[in-house]
Formats: C-alpha cells, sequence, structure tokens
C-alpha cells in the first residue's frame, strides 16, 4: 500500500475516528452517560466530557484522581460503594452500583456506574497484571436522578391511588354508596363491592346481568326505574331515581340511584356509570321525623303549649306559640321589646328582670304571668326556659310556653278557698285531715291540727306517732283503744273528749271525729279536731260554780239553821240554868231547921224572872222572820225555780230523784226578797228530795196563776207523805222528823211567804207523797 | 279561923242571872262567892290566901273559858276551876279535864250537883295548900343550910356513912359527923331516911 494511500487511509480514520468520538460524546451527552478509566495502580482517574458534566464539572477541567472522585461521593454512600467495589474485585467480578453524588455547586444527583464486560473480561489483556489481576477498569457513568425521580413520583401516585381506592370503597360501604357501569354496547354490569352488599349480594360472586338486575327491582318500581334509565339514554340529562329493591333475603330496600351516560366521539353512548346509595335509614328516620313533627305540633295545639328555641341561628317560635301570643307567625317571632309590650302592665317589670337576668346570667326561669293579646284578651301564660349547654359552653335557650288561664283561675280560686278555710279553721280551732292510721300515711293535715297538737305548721311535716305522743298519758291508751276498734270495725268515731300536752306545757282538750269511708282501704280516715277547751273550761268553770253555789246554800242553809238553832239553845238555856238554880237554892233555904224564908222567896221570884226571860227570848227569835224585810225587788218565779232546781241537781241525783219542771210561760213577776224566795223553794225542795231518800221518786214543781191575781207554785214528791194528823203540827217550829232537822224550815218558810202576803200549806195522802203550795201576789197585786 | 281563910267561890259568867242564882246556891251553904261578868276582871284579881275555886262559864265574851284556864296555869296560879256551859262537847270536856279542871257542868244542873263540884274542889284546894306549905317549910330549911352542909346532906341521902362522907370531903371523920348532926338539926330531920324523903319532896318542888 502507498505512503499517500496510508496517510489518506490513516486521514480517513483519523477523521471517521474523530467522528464517532464526536457522536460518541453527544450521544453520551444525550443519554447523560458518561465512561470513565481507573488505574487500579496510579489510581488516576480519566473521566469523559459528560461524566464531567454529571459530577457538576466543566469538562476536562482538570485531571482526576481516586481521592477526588471519593470526596465527592455522597457521604452516606461513599463506604458503601467502595467496599462492595473491592469485595466484587476480590470476587472477580465487575463491581457496579447505584450512588449519590454531590456536585460543587451542593446538588445531589444520583448516578448508575457500570463496569464494562470486555475490559475485565478479555483474556491476556494487557491491562491485567501477571495474576491475572485487572489493573484498570473502564466503565460507565449515568445520571438517573430524573428517571429515578419519576419512578419514585409513579410508586406514591400508584400508592395513592390504591388509598384512595381502598378509602373509597370504604367511605361506599359507609355511606351505602356503591357505583357500578353499566356498558350500554356489551350490555355488562360492573358493580363496586358496596353495590352487592347493597343488593344483599356477595361481592365475590362475579358480574351481574341486567336481567338479574332487573328482578330484584321491586315490581312496582320496576317500570319506573327503566323509564328513567331509558329518558337518561336519549336526553343525555343524568337519571336520579329512588327505588326499592328486594333483596334475596326478602328485605325490601330503598335506593337513591344517580347515572350519567358516557357517550363517545360520535355521540353514541356506550356506557352509563352512576352511584347507588342505600337510603332506607334515612328514608324511615326522615318519615320518623315528620311523623314527630306532626305529633309534636299536634300535641302542641291540643295543649295550648307553645315552644320556642334562641340561639345563634335565630329565633324560633312554633305555630301555637304565635297562637297562644294571638301573633300572626308571618311577621315572625317579635323582639324582646315587641315581646314585652305584650306582657301585662304588672308583670312586665318583672319580665324584663327575668329576661335581662336570661341574656346576662344565661339563667332559665319558670314562671307565670299575664299577658294582654292583641284583642285585648288577658291570658296567664306559664313560661319555662331552659339555657342550652354544649360541652360547658352556652349555646341558647330552648322553652315552651303554656296558656294556664284556666288553672291559674281555678288554683286562684283554690288559694282563696283554701285562705278562707284555713282561716274559718284557725278561727274556730278546728283542723282537718285526712289519714290512713294503719299505714300511717297522711294525706292532709291542716296548719290548724298542727297548732292544735301544740306544733309550728311551718316546721314541716311531722310523723304520725308524734301527734299521739303529745295525747296526755292518762288519756292515751283511751284514745288508741278507740281507734284500733274503729278501724277494724271499719266505722266512724268520735272521740269526744282527750287532753293533750303541748310542748310548751300547756294542756289543752281535744274532740276528734273520724270518718271511715267503707270504699277506702283500711285504716283510711277524713276528720277533723277541735279544741273543746275553752267549752270544757266553761262547763267545769259552770260545774265548780253550781257545786259552788249548791254547796254555799246547803252550808248557808245548814248554817243557819245550826247557828240558829245553838244560839237559840244558848240563849234560852242561860234563863233555864239560871231558873232551875234559883229554884234548887230556893229549895235549898226552905230546908233544913232554920228555913231561910225571905232568902227563899227572892230565890223564887228569880225562877220567875228567869222562866220570864226564856220566854222573851223564844218571842225575839220568832220576830226576827217577821221583821226582817230588806228587799223588794221584781222577781220571775219561774226562773227562781229553774236555779234552784240546778243548785239542787246533784242532790236530787245522789238521791235518785228525778225532777220535772212544769212552769206556765208568761207569768207576771212578783215584787219580793229573791233570797228569801229562794230560801223557800229550796227548804221545799230539799224537804222533799230528803223524803225520798232511800227510795228515789219523782219530784215535780209547777207554778200556775190564779184567778185572784195570785201564782200558785207546788212542790210535790212522791215519798211518804205526811200523816193526816200531823199535816198543821208541820209548820210549828222546832217541828221535825229528822234526826239532823232543826225544825226550823217549814216555820221560816212559812214565815218568808206570809211576809210577802201570800200562803203556804200542805197535802199529803199517807203513803203517796206530800205536795207544798204556796202563793204569792202578782207585783201589781201586792199588798201592804 | 279567920275570915281570911275562910274559904271563897269565884263565879265568873256573863249572864247576870245566871252568876246570881249561883251565889244564892252557895249562900244555902254559907259559902261565900265573889262575881265576875268578865274573865279580865277576875285575873287582875289577887287570889287571897284561903281555900278557893273558880267558876268559870266556857262560853264568855272576848276571852272563852278555856283560855282563861291556860292563862292561870301560865301565871303559875293554882286555883281548881268547874267549867259550866250551856252546850258541852265531848272534846271539849276533855281539853278542859286534862287541863286540870275539877268538874264540867252542863247548863242546867241541880243544885246539888253543882254544891258537890264546889266541896270537892274546895278541899283539893286545901291540900294542895297544905302541901305548899310544907314545902315551903322545908326550903326554909334548906336555906339555912351551908355550901358545906347542903354537900354533905346530899351525900347522906345518897346513902354515905360518915367515913365515906369524910374521905370524899377530903376531911377528917370527926368534922364530917359535926356537919352532919347539923344537917339533921337543921333540917330537923330524925333520920337519915327522913332526910331523904325531905330532899324528894325538895327536889319535885323544884322540878316543878
Amino acid at each position: 500500500m502507498a505512503k499517500e494511500d496510508v496517510e489518506k487511509t490513516l486521514a480517513e480514520l483519523s477523521r471517521d475516528l474523530g467522528e464517532s468520538k464526536a457522536r460518541l460524546e453527544e450521544a453520551q451527552r444525550v443519554a447523560h452517560v458518561g465512561h470513565w478509566e481507573w488505574d487500579l495502580e496510579t489510581d488516576v482517574v480519566v473521566w469523559s466530557d459528560e461524566t464531567y458534566r454529571i459530577f457538576g464539572l466543566s469538562p476536562q477541567e482538570r485531571p482526576m484522581d481516586l481521592a477526588t472522585v471519593r470526596a465527592m461521593v455522597h457521604p452516606d454512600d461513599r463506604e458503601p460503594l467502595y467496599r462492595g467495589v473491592d469485595q466484587d474485585l476480590v470476587a472477580g467480578q465487575r463491581p457496579s452500583g447505584e450512588f449519590r453524588i454531590v456536585r460543587p455547586s451542593g446538588e445531589v444527583r444520583t448516578v448508575s456506574s457500570l463496569t464494562s464486560e470486555r475490559w475485565s473480561s478479555l483474556p491476556g489483556d494487557t491491562k491485567r497484571d501477571a495474576s491475572g489481576r485487572p489493573y484498570k477498569l473502564f466503565g460507565t457513568i449515568q445520571d438517573i436522578t430524573d428517571r429515578k425521580r419519576s419512578e419514585e413520583a409513579f410508586q406514591e401516585i400508584s400508592r395513592k391511588l390504591q388509598e384512595s381506592n381502598a378509602m373509597l370503597e370504604e367511605a361506599q360501604r359507609i355511606a351505602n354508596v356503591g357505583y357500578y357501569s353499566w356498558n350500554l354496547i356489551e350490555n355488562r354490569v360492573i358493580w363496586s363491592d358496596e353495590v352487592y352488599r347493597i343488593y344483599g349480594l356477595d361481592p365475590r360472586q362475579g358480574a351481574i346481568d341486567l336481567a338479574k338486575v332487573g328482578e330484584m327491582i321491586h315490581p312496582e318500581d320496576r317500570e319506573l326505574v327503566f323509564a328513567a334509565a331509558e329518558k337518561a339514554l336519549q336526553s343525555g340529562t343524568p337519571a336520579d331515581i329512588e327505588h326499592r329493591l328486594v333483596r334475596p333475603n326478602g328485605e325490601v330496600r330503598t335506593i337513591h340511584s344517580v347515572g350519567t351516560v358516557k357517550r363517545d366521539a360520535s355521540g353514541r353512548a356506550y356506557e352509563m356509570f352512576g352511584t347507588a346509595q342505600d337510603i332506607t335509614e334515612r328514608k324511615r328516620s326522615e318519615e320518623a321525623l315528620k311523623r314527630s313533627q306532626f305529633y309534636l305540633s299536634e300535641g302542641q295545639r291540643i295543649a295550648h303549649i307553645g315552644s320556642w328555641a334562641f340561639d345563634d341561628s335565630g329565633h324560633y317560635w312554633s305555630d301555637e306559640l304565635y297562637k297562644i301570643y294571638g301573633l300572626d307567625p308571618q311577621n315572625g317571632a317579635p323582639t324582646v321589646e315587641q315581646y314585652l309590650a305584650l306582657i301585662h302592665p304588672q308583670d312586665r317589670a318583672s319580665m324584663a328582670e327575668t329576661i335581662k337576668r336570661m341574656q346576662e346570667e344565661h339563667r332559665g326561669f319558670d314562671q307565670i304571668e299575664r299577658i294582654i293579646r292583641p284583642d285585648g284578651q288577658v291570658r296567664y301564660i306559664r313560661a319555662v326556659a331552659v339555657p342550652v349547654m354544649e360541652q360547658g359552653l352556652f349555646k341558647g335557650f330552648i322553652g315552651t310556653t303554656m296558656d294556664v288561664t284556666e288553672q291559674e283561675l281555678l288554683t286562684q280560686e283554690l288559694r282563696r278557698e283554701q285562705a278562707y278555710l284555713a282561716e274559718a279553721q284557725s278561727l274556730t280551732h278546728i283542723g282537718s285531715w285526712a289519714t290512713n292510721f294503719y299505714t300511717k300515711q297522711m294525706f292532709h293535715l291542716s296548719d290548724e291540727t298542727f297548732r292544735l297538737h301544740g306544733f309550728d305548721p311551718r316546721n314541716g311535716p311531722i310523723p304520725l306517732e308524734h301527734f299521739f305522743e303529745t295525747i296526755h298519758p292518762e288519756d292515751r291508751a283511751g284514745v288508741t283503744a278507740t281507734l284500733e276498734q274503729a278501724i277494724h270495725t271499719r266505722t266512724d268515731y268520735d272521740i269526744r273528749e282527750f287532753r293533750v300536752c303541748h310542748p310548751d306545757g300547756t294542756l289543752r282538750f281535744l274532740r276528734t271525729i273520724g270518718h271511715h269511708n267503707p270504699s277506702s282501704e283500711m285504716g283510711y280516715y277524713v276528720g277533723i279536731t277541735m279544741d273543746i277547751t275553752q267549752r270544757k273550761q266553761a262547763e267545769q268553770e259552770r260545774e265548780k260554780l253550781r257545786q259552788l253555789e249548791a254547796n254555799l246554800a246547803h252550808i248557808n242553809r245548814v248554817n243557819m239553821m245550826g247557828e240558829l238553832a245553838a244560839a237559840l239553845a244558848h240563849e234560852i238555856k242561860q234563863p233555864i240554868a239560871a231558873a232551875v238554880a234559883n229554884a234548887g237554892a230556893c229549895l235549898g233555904f226552905l230546908e233544913g231547921e232554920r228555913p231561910d224564908i225571905f232568902e227563899a222567896r227572892e230565890a223564887a221570884s228569880g225562877t220567875i224572872g228567869s222562866a220570864r226571860r226564856a220566854a222573851e227570848i223564844i218571842d225575839h227569835v220568832r220576830s226576827l222572820f217577821k221583821k226582817s224585810f230588806p228587799q223588794r225587788e221584781p222577781v220571775v218565779v219561774n226562773e227562781l225555780i229553774r236555779e234552784v232546781a240546778l243548785l239542787l241537781h246533784n242532790d236530787s241525783r245522789r238521791n235518785s230523784v228525778t225532777v220535772h219542771l212544769e212552769l206556765a210561760e208568761n207569768l207576771p213577776e212578783v215584787a219580793g226578797d229573791r233570797v228569801q224566795l229562794e230560801q223557800v223553794l229550796m227548804n221545799l225542795m230539799l224537804n222533799a228530795i230528803e223524803a225520798m231518800r232511800d227510795a228515789g221518786g219523782d219530784l215535780t214543781i209547777t207554778s200556775q196563776p190564779t184567778d185572784d191575781g195570785h201564782l200558785v207554785v207546788s212542790v210535790r214528791d212522791t215519798g211518804l207523805g205526811v200523816p193526816a194528823n200531823k199535816i198543821d203540827q208541820i209548820f210549828d217550829t222546832f217541828y221535825t222528823t229528822k234526826p239532823q232537822g232543826t225544825g226550823m224550815g217549814l216555820a221560816i218558810s212559812r214565815s218568808i211567804v206570809e211576809s210577802h202576803g201570800g200562803r203556804l200549806w200542805a197535802t199529803s195522802d199517807s203513803g203517796r207523797g206530800a205536795t207544798f203550795r204556796f202563793t204569792l201576789p202578782y207585783e201589781g197585786s201586792m199588798g201592804t | 279561923m279567920s275570915t281570911l281563910s275562910s274559904p271563897i267561890v269565884f263565879i265568873v259568867d256573863d249572864d247576870e242571872d245566871m252568876r246570881l242564882s249561883m251565889q244564892r246556891v252557895l249562900k244555902t251553904v254559907g259559902l261565900r262567892a265573889e262575881l265576875f261578868a268578865k274573865p279580865q276582871d277576875f285575873l287582875q284579881r289577887n287570889i287571897p290566901d284561903s281555900p278557893s275555886c273558880l267558876v268559870l262559864d266556857v262560853r264568855l265574851p272576848g276571852m272563852g273559858g278555856l283560855e282563861v284556864q291556860h292563862k292561870l296555869i301560865e301565871a303559875g296560879i293554882n286555883i281548881p276551876i268547874i267549867f259550866i256551859t250551856a252546850h258541852g262537847d265531848i272534846p271539849m270536856t276533855v281539853k278542859a279535864m286534862k287541863s286540870g279542871a275539877v268538874e264540867f257542868l252542863t247548863k242546867p244542873f241541880r243544885h246539888q250537883e253543882f254544891l258537890d263540884a264546889i266541896q270537892q274542889a274546895l278541899q283539893r284546894d286545901q291540900l294542895s295548900r297544905r302541901h305548899r306549905n310544907e314545902i315551903a317549910e322545908l326550903q326554909g330549911r334548906y336555906k339555912g343550910l351551908t355550901a358545906r352542909e347542903r354537900k354533905v346532906m346530899d351525900l347522906v341521902v345518897s346513902g354515905m356513912q360518915t367515913k365515906q362522907i369524910a374521905a370524899v370531903l377530903g376531911t377528917s371523920e370527926i368534922t364530917a359527923a359535926v356537919h352532919r348532926g347539923h344537917v339533921m338539926h337543921k333540917m330537923q330531920a330524925g333520920s337519915p331516911a327522913e332526910l331523904g324523903s325531905m330532899a324528894e319532896r325538895l327536889k319535885l318542888s323544884a322540878n316543878r
């Protein structure tokens, strides 16, 4: 070959080489692939231009050695990279790896480096030392940062997709929403798992054909569903329908289904995609809500109760509330000012205060106020407000308002009645109660009942036992026995008198009457308890007084008689004793051998004087009764008779004597000494009672007018009577048939009657009692 | 006997007839009577040293008979009392008798009954007067004893011999015998037994 040819060929070759080098460079630049040589002995590294670029350097900027390269490897990857390289070389394998480098700008890039197979595996290769161990490596390096990133981004997207798919599934499951895809061309349906579940099918059972779907739709809704689908296909508007389906187990569910039609470029519909949601529960609760709202408004209407709510979202009034206030719902809920204007002027201030407290302190209320409706009607309203708190935060108020006019008027009436009753009970000291003595329940106890037992009603309820404990110990057993007997026999009772001891020590007399209602349970009594202390005290006083009077009269009478008799006896005995002594002396003077006639005569005349004196004394006593006329006053004789009969009540009762009064009405008064006439009546009546002392009998006192202007009083007994021959003697002084008698009574009585211008006489049928009568002239006809 | 020693009957009664009739009855047996209408008048009168008794009406104006009796006892005046009354009851009688009344006569009483009661009363008064006189005599003699002699009298009465008396007094037997002789003489006692009786009566009167 000629030199020129050779040169020419060399030149061509050189050009070709240059071109191929340039192409390689270009290829490397486009592909971000560089190559490198690493002399293992010198650690000198030769890089291609692209390799420099990959490392963030200008091509051929400087020579490279291993230490420099090493420094540029990302610190985290450095050790693993070179350890791997060493291990691979020892094992006779080609080192390769992915690792990160740090460019001088600080930018981190991910690179992939491969060692050439050819260079390291060629046999007899000069780049191997004698032991066959390579001393030079050749390889490529590629910047894979962008690829790496897109890989990661892809993985991220794919992961997110999976997640969102899972979430979608979950969301569908929770919301009972599934989706479907209906391939219109192939007439095939794809369902999401939830749609399977909605239809009561197993998601794993595979594709569903449209015929089956049609069967599962509720027969009544089937036509509707297909019509809607057809319409969507025709018009292009989405189908939106609620329909029922029947699950294989027969359960009926309500479904809300929405579907859109997808069309290709030519406008041909190829798919219908949509969702299906099980709205059975929502449907049911909607219906329940509707129902309860209906009931509520109906209930409010019937009960005249309105409700309202007041919170951030506004002010709500129920229809009935508008009606209660007489307002038009069209105008909406009133403002506070408008509301207050509706309140009765007398209640307005207090309501304003309530609203203020409600707003400022979030305090609820429950009060009754009056309103005046626009038509002028006054109504009583009970308004209740309750603050609404959510997790400790005030949210607003809810409340009800009730028209309580009728109840309020009744309540007021009741309160008035109760007040009157309590007042009446307090005035009359009569308490009312309703108690079950058997179960010890007390259903009603008026305040006065508390007070009657010495308790203060303001101190609250008191157990039944405490009431019993106030009963006087001596009366307790009796009261309990009566009560138990009544409870046992289920009868009424009336405990006419028992004593209670108040805590402050006062003793009161009570009477209690219990009425047993036969239809009620055992031991249930309604009754009253009354304080009879005053009556009792008055009775006792009267009885005591009467007793005292009777005793006094008795004592007076006995004393008078006794005193009189004693005085009389003493008076008379003195002259008699003197007479006896004188007579004795007279005898003494006449006795003996030398009678002293003079002295004897003196003594005899002394005797006469003394005897005469005795007679004078008796005359004097008689004259006492005749002369003493201290009083003349108008006297109602019947009244006198009644008084004396009352005074002698005990005597007559003690002697089993029944007293009958037969008194003529409208008798004129007589003029006389009341005390003396009383004395006469008492005398006659006591005599009569004493005459019947052992056998008892009847004592009859009559009063009658006579024709001659007198009235006649008779006192008749049923005792033994007076023998006819004694009938006149009995009026003699000192005549008596009684062991304790003075024999003065009838004599004095006759004197008294006669001094009044009347007469006193007796008649008797022996063995059939005696009758004493006396007359008294009327006041006007009274003689001198 | 002198007029001083003649018995006297005091009569207290508010009834003049009664007083006079009683005086008349007493006169039939020759007894002197002194009359008082009011008990106060009698109480002011000094009781003479002669046998006497008191006729006292139970019922008297101002002061009852029983009260008069009480006042007399209190004043140490020892006079027998005969009560008279128009109507006496048993408790009153018992009370009067317990306080030393001689008799309780109910009016009207028979004159002999009255006179018997008066006689009984006067006798009782006489006896008690004599008794009182004797005591006074003894007291007089006793007052004549020296202190030493009174001591010796006590010892004799207690039954001691002269020797023992000497031992108690710390004197010789002879001295004791002399004292004893004086006592017996002054008291006019014939024997220690008589001396003992005298001492007994003196003690009684002292206790009274």
